[in-house]
């Protein structure tokens, strides 16, 4: 009988969903340990076996979600990166490809995006390959080796090499790498044709800089939750989920630390996905961060190109506006903003809400863990939204007195309002900064969102999800079983996957080139092509001749048949009939392996009893809503209580990892895979 | 947000989203070379009597303006009562709105009720429309005859499929007819997308829903344009702004001047005083220079007002025909570059005396060039570098890149894809130490790209800046003027005339493009030793630059000091 556990680290909380052979089990949320993750993570898998009753050793498989190597690059916590290239183009990164769209066009006083490497750190090597791989110009070992020297000499221990055309040929790209790891001992050296080999120098680099600055990181922290697992019994392989919602071993992560940046929120959508409705809007709103994605034919998009800390426009992240990696990711949209938010009075003495938060350390001030400052969460606890007492599985109280306290005296004290009025409007303008995450991927891309469910989840989602749904005239929201810890249910669901690409000019043989890429990633992940289960989609990126740009086509070996579905997905995409000589591009091979429940991945509605903190009886409690003229008694029942036919809000639904908050004029009841859900009353 | 608010938005930003989904599919599927690696094609939505609904995100306002402008001279030789559904409309005439030759306008007429409400447009500079040099840059051009093609408002395409006629006109005027072909069926086909998009509004919204949405959306803007506008300080600012050369008389300067008047929510900018119109490519059509002026004013204002017919009420332009920014027939206009970016610094010049602490010094431009084959089968690379935009009161220059319209550096091509289609190698792309133009607050520096060839080619080129350089404000220095460069095989250097046609290189000749730096701002002396410390660092200065500029010697341990002579 064997288990599985997936973890999610969030900037809050860290949650636990352990699963069985017949589904999920249990699920523990804790406070997430930032100046050592793994330990937050220890506690929480320690208190889900308890819960269980499982003994450590029957855990087969653990699934992790980190926004470690995103933290890392928005925060700026990388490795400090040396970065190699071909003698003249030393200024190509320090210079970018930044795109100045809409209203950055008329901003006179505009920076561009600072380089993710220091322009003082970039060196030259001359050597020149072409673009069919051959060789212009030899390899200069002797520079290489002075360029190491210097760069032993400041002290820097990891190296990202890019080297023009090593799409081509990776030869004077593995001769650098093997004279830089002989002349810096232990230093960590990626290069572009290990990392992702696609034409376009520019992208190429910095995906592998991004690589080698967040690598090492999450390769220490890894190792580390491995030993700190298995020092309690956990010896089961570790997984990270990637950006693309597939998952992928923990060394393999490491080397592929870019596949990994939107590691959490995938698993987010993949949970939202998983409701069984065909087009939502999921909506996941933890403790320091939102996130939103657009799912339409149950099916979220998936974006070929992802930037870093890019600006949000026309509903998702706009090239050019950040540090472009290449790696399949989820298309969606994040906003800095959650519970932990911290309310203030700007100058002007106007309330704002965020982006400043108060994470697990020290937190909002009714944690008592230290923290002074109001929060989201504080605001919630005044409005009655939260009970006070336990959270998180019991791992943390709730103190109301403090939460008045810091709201009195930062918020309702200098704005001369009452500590409801307060509280309440910091609810309201978080949820308007909720909105607008819904807004970037609706409404910015013309899309209505009214014909769409809001799937709401996270500690703080359920909350929230009423009032921001109200704002777009959505009139439906569901909130799945278990919808604390949605993302780490989510990850059960992710498939065993991960992608090599080749940028190939007229390779005489493209099944050659097929065959080494699929073997390359089978070789990632430990399986072989034949394996059962086993899946193996080849892509190739086509053009007709004389043409920049390439799509995408499902690939066959028969030449006129490949030409034919370039053809039509020409016509589909640009709505142009045209033929003519093509040419292949960029080959794409993705190998994935369904995880071993795959049976039930798409049950993921069944119920986790919340062993460790019984379901609360039905009680009530006072909570502020405006539209009953100030606090007034409101009904308060657990997940459990509710039944089909449902009941009116005003209503509050608790469980351990979340409480739904039902408001006047809505309807909550309980749907198909243990769902509650609330509509607008008829 | 009520829920009309929220229609309203939904409605807005999905006119935006059906000219950007055009300009999306005409920049994947089309040949010229200019536009597929870098510079994105431009697509609007315009109303049956020529107004600007919506453009997409990337254009730049030069090319809206073309297309706002050029419709209702379509319109005057093709009424709306002749137009069918399906039909595509073209045109190019510098005269009549549009650009230079190569700069092709396509609009589709969207019916509705049956009659045509709206008409989406596109336009890109194709491949190849004849002129004096592949690829459509004529810089030694004397009249409009010598820059290409010249095309009247034409039915392009009907619902059947392109003209047949036309089709035979454009292949047989283009030095690459199959890829103009190419980049032909790319606009047409962006054309559709938008209009299919509208049609789907209009179906959700009603017809008349659709439109009182429009009228709402423009309105709103002008408003929101007004109210930005009253923020400005009233008075009337004067500048003025130097081009170097007509290309043809080398050393003659012209001058382009304006007069901008702010107050009462309105913005009057007047051109009286810039020079006559000359036969060379230095002068620019009436909508690209009326562009430059609204983009010049609009930077001083609230950078999210949509850009629309609204934003247009509010800002008056005038421009005296016949002049360098109002060429009447036949004088070229394919350089309207060079007099436009003019009138653009004259504009930031006279708002900076208005608002110091938003003052911009004068920057580097971009410099187009084009590389070709020597003869049939053609290839050609077109492209540009930037220069170094001016110090920003309080704030460093950004290096290479462009203030001017706010084209970011993505639209320059990579070395990768442009090696792999044309025989060339580049050899580097840098920035230059010292070419920023020093000051308190540094210009911004100016880039290097050598290019080598490895088969004979033609090079083409347009340059300004490149004798007066930008200069500084308040104390800060001008910039260091750039040049196009021949490297023969022997290594020695020929500086090349900033505006040349057709200039050959054989196989191991290097052709170098240097750009201008940006003018300073301040006394250099004033710069704060942080600032100088780390310039040195990434090498934007030289030590030597450090001392003469800024009067920082660099210590033997590598701490500065700063003498005051």
């Amino acid at each position: 009988m064997e288990y599985t556990i997936g973890i999610d680290v969030g900037g809050t909380f860290t949650d636990a969903v352990l699963r069985g052979p017949s589904g999920p089990v249990t699920s523990t949320k804790c406070l997430s340990t930032h100046s050592d993750p793994a330990s937050g993570i220890v506690t929480a898998v320690l208190a889900a076996l308890r819960d269980a009753g499982v003994a450590p050793e029957a855990v087969g498989r653990v699934v992790h979600a980190t926004t470690l190597a995103t933290n890392a690059v928005l925060e700026r916590r990388g490795e400090r990166v040396a970065y190699v290239t071909t003698r003249g183009f030393r200024s190509t990164i320090p210079l970018g490809r930044y795109a100045r769209v809409e209203e950055d066009r008329y901003d006179l006083r505009f920076d561009p995006p600072p380089p993710p490497v220091a322009a003082q750190d970039c060196f030259e090597v001359p050597e020149r390959i072409g673009p069919r791989g051959e060789v212009l110009l030899p390899l200069d070992e002797d520079a290489v080796r002075e360029v190491a020297a210097e760069i032993a000499r400041r002290g820097i221990t990891s190296v990202a090499v890019c080297l023009l055309h090593a799409y081509a040929d990776g030869a004077h790209e593995r001769r650098v790498a093997e004279i830089l790891a002989r002349e810096l001992p232990g230093a960590s050296i990626v290069t572009s044709s290990q990392v992702w080999p696609e034409i376009r120098e520019y992208e190429r680099a910095t995906t592998t800089i991004m690589s080698a600055y967040v690598g090492p990181v999450l390769g220490r922290y890894l190792r580390a939750l491995r030993e700190r697992l298995a020092a309690i019994g956990v010896r089961a392989p570790v997984y990270v989920m990637e950006s693309g919602g597939g998952v992928m071993s923990a060394e393999l992560a490491a080397r592929r630390a870019v596949a990994t940046i939107e590691s959490g929120p995938a698993a987010g959508v993949l949970a939202a996905a998983a409701t069984g409705r065909p087009d939502v809007i999921s909506f996941d709103m933890g403790g320091t961060t939102a996130k939103t994605c657009v799912i339409r034919n149950g099916r979220p998009e998936i974006t070929r190109e992802f930037h870093v800390g890019g600006k949000g426009s026309f509903g998702g992240r706009r090239a050019g506006t950040g540090v472009p990696i290449k790696t399949p990711a989820i298309d969606l949209a994040e906003v800095g903003a959650g519970g932990g938010s911290i309310a203030w009075l700007d100058a002007a003495g106007t309330l704002r809400v965020g982006p400043r938060s108060a994470g697990s350390e020290p937190g909002p001030a009714c944690y008592g863990l230290g923290g002074d400052q109001p929060t989201v969460t504080d605001a919630n606890l005044v409005l009655g939204y939260l009970a006070p007492g336990a959270l998180a599985g019991g791992t943390l109280r709730l103190h109301p007195e403090l939460a008045e306290k810091a709201i009195d005296r930062h918020l309702a004290g200098p704005l001369g309002v009452g500590r409801a009025e307060a509280a309440h409007a910091v609810h309201e303008i978080v949820t308007a900064s909720m909105a607008s995450a819904v807004h970037v991927v609706t409404v910015q891309r013309g899309i209505d969102p009214r014909g769409f469910a809001l799937v709401a989840f996270g500690g703080a989602g359920p909350m929230h999800a009423a009032g921001v749904a109200a704002r777009f005239g959505i009139g439906t929201v569901v909130i799945p079983a278990h919808c604390g810890v949605a993302s780490a249910a989510g990850l059960l669901s992710g498939a065993l996957s991960t992608d090599r690409v080749l940028t190939r000019l007229g390779a005489p043989d493209p099944e050659a080139v097929f065959a080494r890429l699929a073997e390359d990633a089978c070789r990632d992940l430990g399986v072989t092509p034949g394996d059962p289960g086993v899946t193996v989609t080849r892509t190739a990126t086509v053009r007709f001749t004389g043409q920049s740009h390439d799509l995408p086509v499902a690939w066959t070996p028969d030449r006129d048949e490949l030409a034919a579905r370039f053809e039509a997905e020409y016509e589909r995409v640009y709505g142009i009939r045209q033929t003519g000589p093509i040419e292949i591009v960029t080959y794409h091979a993705r190998v994935t392996l369904p995880p071993p429940e795959a049976g039930e991945a798409g049950e993921a509605g069944a119920a986790v009893p919340a062993a460790g903190s019984p379901a609360p009886a039905p009680g009530a409690r006072r909570a502020y809503f405006p539209e009953r003229g100030g606090y007034t008694a409101v009904p308060v029942l657990s997940r459990a209580h509710l039944t089909a036919a449902g009941a009116p809000g005003p209503l509050i639904i608790e469980e351990a990892g979340s409480t739904i908050v039902v408001p006047p004029g809505w309807h909550a009841a309980r749907t198909p895979g243990d769902a509650v859900t609330i509509r607008t009353a008829p | 947000m009520s829920q009309d608010a929220l229609t309203a938005e939904v409605l807005r930003n999905a006119l935006v989203v059906a000219a950007e989904e055009a300009s999306i599919v005409v920049v994947r599927s089309a040949y010229s070379t200019f536009i597929v690696e870098g510079s994105d094609a431009s697509a609007a939505l315009l109303d049956a009597s020529g107004r600007l609904i919506a453009q997409s995100m990337a254009t730049t306002l030069m090319n809206s303006m073309a297309l706002k402008v050029a419709l209702p001279e379509l319109l005057r030789d093709i009424p709306l009562a002749a137009m069918r559904d399906g039909d595509v409309y073209a045109l190019n005439d510098a005269y009549r709105g549009g650009v230079h030759t190569n700069d092709l306008l396509v609009y589709r007429p969207v019916f509705l009720g049956g009659a045509p409400r709206y008409f989406t447009a596109t336009m890109i500079h194709v491949a190849d429309l004849g002129g004096l040099s592949a690829g459509g840059m004529a810089p030694l051009a004397t009249d409009i005859f010598l820059e290409g093609l010249q095309l009247p408002p034409v039915r392009l395409a009907t619902a059947a499929g392109l003209e047949p006629a036309v089709e035979a006109i454009l292949r047989a005027n283009s030095r690459t007819p199959d890829k103009v072909m190419g980049d032909v069926r790319a606009l047409v086909a962006g054309t559709a997308v938008a209009a299919a998009r509208l049609r789907t509004l209009a179906g959700e919204y009603g017809e008349t829903g659709l439109a009182a949405g429009i009228e709402d959306y423009l309105d709103d803007t002008e408003a929101r344009t007004r109210a930005a506008l009253a923020e400005l300080p009233r008075g009337r600012y004067a500048a003025s702004y130097p081009i170097d050369d007509d290309g043809i008389h080398p050393g003659v300067t012209h001058t382009v001047a304006v007069e901008v008047e702010v107050g009462d929510g309105r913005a009057v900018l007047d051109f009286a005083g810039t020079g006559p119109q000359v036969p060379a490519a230095i002068n620019s059509s009436a909508s690209q220079s009326l562009a430059a002026a609204v983009f010049a004013v609009r930077c001083f204002l609230d950078p999210t007002i949509p850009m629309n017919d609204g934003c247009l009420r509010a800002i008056e332009v005038r421009l005296p025909s016949g002049s360098l920014l109002n060429a009447q027939p036949p004088h070229p206009c394919g350089g309207r570059f060079v007099p436009i970016y003019a009138a653009m610094e004259a504009v930031f010049q006279a708002l900076s005396d208005a608002m110091p602490d938003r003052a911009i010094a004068a920057s580097g431009i971009l410099q187009p060039f084009s590389i070709a084959a020597v003869g049939a089968p053609y290839w050609i690379h077109l492209s540009y570098d930037f220069g170094g935009v001016g110090a920003r009161q309080g704030k460093d220059g950004p290096d290479a890149t462009g203030v001017h319209f706010g084209v970011g550096r993505n639209s320059i091509p990579q070395a990768e894809p442009v090696e792999s289609r044309c025989p060339l190698v580049v050899e580097s792309v840098e920035t230059i130490p010292d070419s920023g133009g020093p000051g308190r607050h540094r210009g911004g520096l100016g880039s290097r790209t050598v290019i080598r060839f490895l088969a004979a080619a033609h090079v083409t080129t347009r340059g300004d800046r490149l004798r007066t350089p930008p200069p500084g404000r308040s104390g800060g220095l001008p910039g260091r003027t750039g040049g196009f460069r021949k490297r023969h095989r022997d290594g020695t250097v020929e500086r090349l005339p900033a505006k040349s046609n057709n200039v050959r290189f054989e196989a191991g000749e290097a052709f170098i493009i240097e750009t201008t730096g940006g003018g300073g701002i301040g006394d250099p002396r004033t710069r704060p030793l942080p600032a100088v410390e780390r310039d040195l660092a990434t090498g934007a200065i030289t030590p030597e630059a450090a001392a003469t500029d800024y009067g920082v010697t660099v210590n033997p341990d590598g701490t500065l000091t700063r003498c005051f002579r």
